[in-house]
């Protein structure tokens, strides 16, 4: 995924009706680029025969 | 005051509750201590946003009433604890470290607050956190929460206030809330122990949320058996909290002192020796490792490939639970939160939904990666925290690239958050302190639902060692 810009975060920040300043989109925008960098590698896992749920109904330990 | 008061106010909890007991301390007087030493000390370390001293001294009064009348005594029964502001208690003004809940007074206890009072504790006040228990709080509306061992450093979060005065002496035990770290990293900070139970072992009634599948309510304390009695007491099925287990809670105390012997310890490698944990950190978590095998554990070393990659799944699924609680006042009252947390929450709010798939597939991928190491092991063991508590001025400011990102909040976030992400329990312990004399912390993790070996393994390292004992400067 290319990274996002500030125009672009601001648009989607508006659409959701999120007020922000302009150095809020400023640090919002950094920050989402990031998160997005750090999970790409997770991408090369086999991640598409996993489900996406947390997970519930461990027994307790015997 | 004498050097008996503080003596008193460093005591464990369950010495505290014997002292009781037998009728060598009133709760009244031990509960007048931690009312003095807050009075006097946490104007500098602002552990407390709210105290309680008339509710506080009236139920010490009930519970001096009830020993001397011989009725039947709760196990914490005389034993003044405090709890992170984010549990509901009636009538005293629950705020989760927010301007925008800075008037809310519940009607109700929450269901941890109702059974600790339940057991025979005694409510001394409310304490600091990071705003909504959120990380990356800029600055806090009830004052910056210091580092008893060193003022200027990072006391954790963010149940910042819950490690600050256990270590301090403000309280004999308290309760915090760990969604991804934030018990036992201000244990870990503070030099205290700190346990995440199992998620669900504990009820989140009456607790302010942030993410459903990780929040967990844990207790804080000096000692590894305090927090073993914490628990006891706040375990267990709740019909408010629909989510609660419904797993027999066994006896605690009665295994803790078992030892280890014969236990499967796993050492992770990627939290353990990899490049950003620090070499004192590492070096006073190896001596532990080592004094744990000297006790007759095995110990080994194992490989979790996606635990690098926790912290930022985490922020991916907590904060966009966290995202969605906060919605209505993201949009309407956006200028009452903290800046950090605004930021952090709008940036949560605007992940896009195929980056949320791949954490959520990935988050049960190293669930299952830690299922199937603790198939096989009884303990992973690795560091709290990858460094010592930092100066509170590294994390002021705005992030102004990318890179610092991953240095603030992925980083550090993916030594506590594996435990986190897999609903497992952990413990933090302090295992030994910097050249700077700032604590250091081992982290246990254990199986589902097995708190009672976290508990013991945990409880036979401390009797080996001296760290516990140790006081703050500054708050005898």
């Amino acid at each position: 995924m290319s990274d996002l810009t500030t125009e672009q975060v601001g648009a989607l920040a508006a659409a959701l009706g999120l007020p922000a300043t302009t150095d809020d989109l400023v640090e919002v925008t950094h920050r989402l680029n990031a998160l997005i960098e750090a999970l790409e590698p997770l991408a090369e896992l086999p991640l598409e025969t996993v489900e996406p749920v947390p997970g519930f109904g461990d027994a307790p330990a015997s | 005051m004498s050097a008996d008061h503080s003596d008193l106010a460093f005591l464990s909890a369950s010495r505290i509750s014997a002292l009781v007991r037998e009728r060598t301390v009133s709760p009244v007087e031990i509960t007048r201590v931690y009312l003095e030493r807050i009075e006097r000390l946490d104007s500098r370390l602002r552990a407390y946003i709210t105290v309680v001293p008339e509710k506080a001294l009236e139920t010490a009064r009930g519970a001096e009433t009830a020993v001397m009348r011989g009725q039947p005594l709760g196990p914490l029964h005389g034993v003044p604890y405090a709890v992170k502001d984010q549990f509901d208690t009636a009538g005293v003004r629950t705020t989760s470290g927010s301007r925008i809940l800075e008037d809310h007074v519940p009607v109700e206890d929450a269901t941890t607050i109702s059974r600790l009072n339940s057991a025979g504790g005694i409510l001394l006040g409310k304490l600091n956190l990071t705003e909504f228990a959120l990380g990356g709080t800029q600055r806090f509306p009830f004052g910056q929460p210091r580092n008893p061992w060193n003022l200027d450093h990072d006391p954790g979060g963010s149940s910042s206030g819950s490690g600050i005065a256990v270590a301090a002496g403000l309280c004999a035990a308290s309760l915090g809330e760990d969604t991804g770290g934030s018990v036992r990293s201000p244990a870990s900070f503070c030099g205290v122990v700190g346990l995440r139970p199992t998620w669900s072992r504990v009820s989140r009634h009456g607790s302010f949320p942030l993410s459903w599948s990780m929040d967990t309510p844990g207790p804080l304390a000096r000692t590894v058996e305090d927090v073993a009695w914490l628990l006891q007491a706040i375990a267990g099925y709740d019909a408010k909290d629909p989510l609660s287990s419904r797993a027999p809670v066994p006896e605690y105390a009665r295994t803790l002192a078992d030892g280890v012997r014969g236990l499967r310890v796993g050492i992770v490698r990627e939290l353990t020796f990899g490049p950003e944990t620090d070499a004192e950190v590492r070096a006073a978590v190896l001596e532990a490792a080592c004094c744990l095998g000297r006790l007759g554990a095995v110990i080994e070393e194992i490989s979790l490939r996606l635990v690098p990659f926790a912290g930022a799944i985490f922020m991916a699924l907590a904060d966009a639970d966290g995202a969605g609680v906060h919605h209505r006042w993201l949009r309407s009252r956006p200028g009452d939160y903290d800046q950090g947390t605004r930021r952090r929450l709008l940036t949560a709010s605007l992940i896009p939904a195929a980056i949320q798939q791949r954490a959520a597939r990935a988050r049960a991928l190293l669930r299952a990666e830690m299922r199937e190491a603790l198939g096989r092991l009884n303990l992973l063991l690795c560091p709290t925290a990858h460094e010592a508590a930092p100066p509170i001025a590294a994390a002021r400011g705005a992030i102004t690239g990318r890179h610092e990102v991953a240095g603030r909040f992925f980083t550090r976030r993916s030594y506590v958050t594996p435990a986190a992400l897999a609903g497992l329990p952990a413990i933090a312990v302090p295992c030994g302190f910097t050249r700077s004399g700032l604590p250091i912390s081992l982290q246990l993790i254990g199986r589902h639902f097995d708190e009672a070996t976290v508990l013991r393994a945990a409880h036979a390292y401390e009797r080996e060692s001296e760290w516990s004992r140790r006081r703050p400067p500054g708050t005898i």
